[in-house]
């Protein structure tokens, strides 16, 4: 039986008011629920772009032409209201720092649920259970702008899961944070979506850290889908990097042995993996 | 050459960013400076051209301190390119911003043109040039804010987070115009997040941790010495994490995928 | 910039004054600067001055509320000046110069305790329109960031050759230029992304929004506010009808 999608985009095309070009042009994509799908593409392909259409920023805070429909649980973004939207589609961004408006972590948290009037009770609940999901209890009463670029994320991210969202989307979350941090919360995106079930769209550059949690990779070039598939069939091919992928250079080793007959592509392997798979095969 | 004597140095709100550290850059090097968040790089990078001075220590720039003379006149020697391109980009044009710091230096006007050209091309911004920078895309914007540092071709170049935002392309791009630096025997100084970006370039690598230098060393042995970089939160390359894991193996890790290839081809072809 | 931020920019502490009911501060705050409207004389006014540092050591920020009166005694200089250049009276002259210190610190009492979230919670009390609270706390919460920005960005462009301090007055408005427009750049992108965060967290789905946690007077509160009323009467009477002492 096929899964009901979460997201369906079917011929979106978006242009910026007086822009000379379409920022997002014919764009289809159906995510099932509960997959993690990455977003990959050169700077200023029109990620962000399509990522504001996906929680109504697009077209209800930005003008332009908007053409195509965008459909989040059946219900059309253009046709729902942003609020009713906000608690559908959680959203992330890249800098901590803009997201956060409150000055304890609790209460930033909260802010969401306040604002569409949760009663005071069952908000309790919900925080607390978002501050242990992201495993910042302890930070509860901290100012968020004392705390490190990681945490600041973590606290934003658990604002945004406090509003229970189905989906939840990620532009670019962990540029600013060092790669220990940023695998850190990759981990945690990855414990969510098998917890809770939420499904996940993220931009991001650095591929390497997802490649093993995502389900779907899906590569934009001047607007337009070019590649999408399994992270292994999209780096594998032969397009990926003429569009700005960065192939983790584990995965590029592998791309070379397969062609050269002494490794199997069928799946991508750790660095761990290979080594391992290479020695048991000349056993 | 740069030189770090000891220095210490305490944010106004009290954390200590800078912890006793000696370090020495000779002219020519390529260094990179690795570490996590907070671990203090930012702040020794600043000292470097007296945006910020040491509270007890002294840091030197070809034997001259820091305290006894001026930002500008040290930035003719070292350029810095920060992390955010939008705290510097304020000009009409590309064209202008670019030659900002030229005239602050004081080039002549024929200079001044034939730099900006050299620069605009270097970095494929040729296109942009009349545009105003604010219009350019977030990995435009890094490559502008490197192109103008390069324009008054100091002896050392410091970059701080160059990669964030850009793709594998302008990656390479990057890496190959480093590479350009060392063979001119310019100082290069990286700081950066993007372990697989610094491995290929083989530099000598620069651990801190809480305000101290708690590794110094060539990129194959810093990064293969598991502890420091555990205890420091730094990634190890995916091609030194292959090799360790291979039982019999070359004596150095692959410094890139085509080597690694090589060696592969050699030891387990039927 | 520094007396901005040494003076009214909240910083944690765990005084027993922090953790007074904000409007309990507020009222505490509001009474002495209105006392130090009501003084004829600097010798009274030197007693609610006293008071202020004591109040200060109890809230544990004599450090900062001492060099806030630093800074502020140097614009103080100043207003003496002028007054005494045109009324040629020390004493009044002195008196202004010394209430504007008052002032400023009688405020600065209540910003350095007072947490934004706090400070919500009073506008809230006075029933300001939402988006006013929210966009007073959100300017509060961001000057410390606008200044971390700004010393950024003088940085990057020291670090191009730029020279703030250099010439006359004129030469140096211009130095400023490289500095203040990506100040502004970077306020307008900053409030872009806050709108579109807010944005996608319902900010504004319902007219009555709630609120994680009730601010309740404790009876502590109460006292405090009572004592505070109390001490308050007492001076504004003896001001009036028994202190008033005159210069010789
Ligand atoms: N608010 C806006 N108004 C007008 N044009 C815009 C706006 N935001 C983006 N654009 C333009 O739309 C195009 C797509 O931009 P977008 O931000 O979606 O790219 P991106 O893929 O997210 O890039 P990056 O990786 O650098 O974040 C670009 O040409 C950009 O200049
Ligand atoms: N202007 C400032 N005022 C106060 N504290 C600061 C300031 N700049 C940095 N710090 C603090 O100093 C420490 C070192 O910061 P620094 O920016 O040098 O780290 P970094 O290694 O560059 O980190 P990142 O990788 O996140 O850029 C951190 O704890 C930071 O919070
Ligand atoms: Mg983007
Ligand atoms: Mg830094």
């Amino acid at each position: 039986m096929k899964l009901t999608n979460i997201l369906d985009i079917e011929g979106l095309t978006f242009r910026y008011p007086e822009a000379p070009k379409e920022a997002v042009s014919h764009f289809d994509l159906h995510v099932p629920e509960g997959e993690i799908v990455v977003l990959a593409g050169p700077s200023g392909c029109g990620k962000s772009t399509l990522l504001r259409t996906v929680n109504g920023l697009i077209p209800h805070m930005y003008s332009g032409d908007y053409s195509g429909e965008v459909k989040v649980a059946g219900a059309s973004v253009k046709g729902t209201d942003m609020r009713d939207l906000s608690q559908r589609v959680g959203f992330l961004f890249q800098n901590p720092e803009n997201q956060i408006f409150m000055f304890t972590v609790e209460r930033d948290v909260a802010f969401g649920l306040e604002n569409i009037g949760v009663p005071r009770e069952e908000m309790r609940g919900r925080v607390d259970e978002a501050l242990r999901l992201l495993g910042i209890a302890s930070l509860a009463q901290r100012a968020p702008h004392e705390l490190s670029d990681g945490q600041k994320q973590r606290v934003a991210l658990a604002g945004v899961l406090a509003m229970r969202p189905r989906l939840v989307i990620l532009d670019e979350p962990t540029s600013l944070l060092d790669p220990k941090t940023a695998g850190d919360l990759v981990a945690l995106v990855a414990g969510l979506r098998k917890e809770l079930g939420t499904t996940f769209v993220v931009v991001e550059h650095r591929i390497d850290l997802l490649v093993k949690v995502a389900d779907r990779l899906v590569v934009m070039s001047e607007g337009k889908k070019v590649l999408e598939g399994t992270p292994r069939d999209v780096l594998f091919g032969e397009e990926a990097e003429s569009y700005g992928v960065a192939t983790p250079s584990v995965t590029k080793l592998q791309k070379m042995l397969a062609h050269d007959g002494l490794a199997t592509g069928g799946a991508l392997l750790s660095p761990a993996e290979l080594a391992r798979e290479l020695e048991e095969r000349q056993r | 050459m740069i030189e770090f004597q000891d220095v210490t140095f305490v944010h106004q709100n009290g954390v200590k960013a800078l912890d006793g550290v000696t370090l020495k850059i000779e002219s020519g090097e390529t260094v990179a400076l690795v570490g996590e968040n907070g671990a203090g790089k930012t702040t020794l990078v600043k000292h470097v051209t007296g945006l910020l001075k040491p509270a007890s220590g002294r840091v030197l720039v070809d034997g001259q301190d820091t305290k006894a003379t001026s930002t500008a006149r040290l930035s003719r020697k070292v350029g810095v390119a920060f992390q955010n391109p939008d705290h510097q980009l304020f000009s009409e044009s590309v064209e202008e911003e670019m030659s900002f710091a030229l005239r602050n230096f004081g080039f002549p006007p024929e200079v001044v043109r034939n730099r900006v050209a050299w620069g605009l091309e270097l970095f494929g911004l040729e296109e942009y040039r009349k545009s105003s920078p604010l219009v350019l895309s977030g990995g435009e914007k890094k490559r502008l804010t490197l192109a103008c540092i390069l324009a008054w071709d100091p002896d050392v170049v410091i970059l701080d987070e160059p990669t964030v935002g850009q793709d594998s392309l302008q990656k390479e791009r990057l890496a190959g115009t480093i590479k350009l630096l060392k063979s001119a025997e310019k100082t290069v100084v990286v700081v950066s997040h993007d372990i697989e970006f610094l491995w290929p370039i083989q530099p000598r690598v620069v651990v801190m941790k809480a305000g101290k230098v708690v590794g110094d060393g060539p990129a194959p042995r810093i990064m293969q010495d598991e502890a420091l970089l555990a205890s420091a939160r730094v990634a190890q390359p995916q091609l030194v994490e292959f090799h360790r894991s291979l039982s019999s193996k070359p004596l150095e890790p692959f410094a890139d995928a085509l080597e690694a290839r090589r060696w592969v081809e050699g030891a387990f072809r039927p | 910039m520094m007396w901005l931020s040494g003076g009214f920019v909240f910083r944690r502490g765990d005084s027993v004054y922090h953790r007074l009911d904000p409007r309990v501060k507020l009222l505490i705050s509001a009474l002495m600067f209105v006392t130090t409207l009501l003084v004829r004389s600097v010798y009274e006014l030197l007693i609610v001055i006293a008071f202020m540092v004591a109040v200060a050591a109890v809230a544990t920020v004599l450090r900062r509320v001492g060099r806030t009166m630093a800074l502020t005694a140097s614009f103080s200089a100043i207003i003496f000046l002028i007054n005494l250049a045109f009324t040629r009276n020390l004493e009044s002259s002195f008196l202004y110069a010394i209430r504007f210190v008052a002032i400023v610190v009688s405020t600065s009492l209540f910003f350095i305790t007072t947490s934004p979230d706090e400070l919500e919670q009073v506008m809230k009390t006075f029933r300001l329109p939402r988006d006013v609270v929210f966009a007073f706390v959100t300017a509060v919460r961001f000057i410390p960031v606008m200044m971390l920005d700004t010393i950024q960005i003088m940085d990057a462009q020291k670090s191009r050759g730029l020279e703030l301090e250099k010439g006359n007055v004129f030469r140096r408005v211009r130095n400023m230029i490289p500095v203040l427009i990506p100040l502004v750049v970077n306020s307008v992108v900053r409030s872009g992304e806050l709108a579109e965060a807010m944005e996608s967290r319902a900010y504004g789905a319902v007219p009555r929004p709630t609120s994680l946690v009730q601010y309740r007077a404790s009876f502590r509160d109460r006292a405090v506010a009572v004592a505070a009323v109390a001490i308050f009467a007492v001076a504004a009477y003896s001001f009036y009808y028994v202190l008033p002492v005159q210069f010789p």
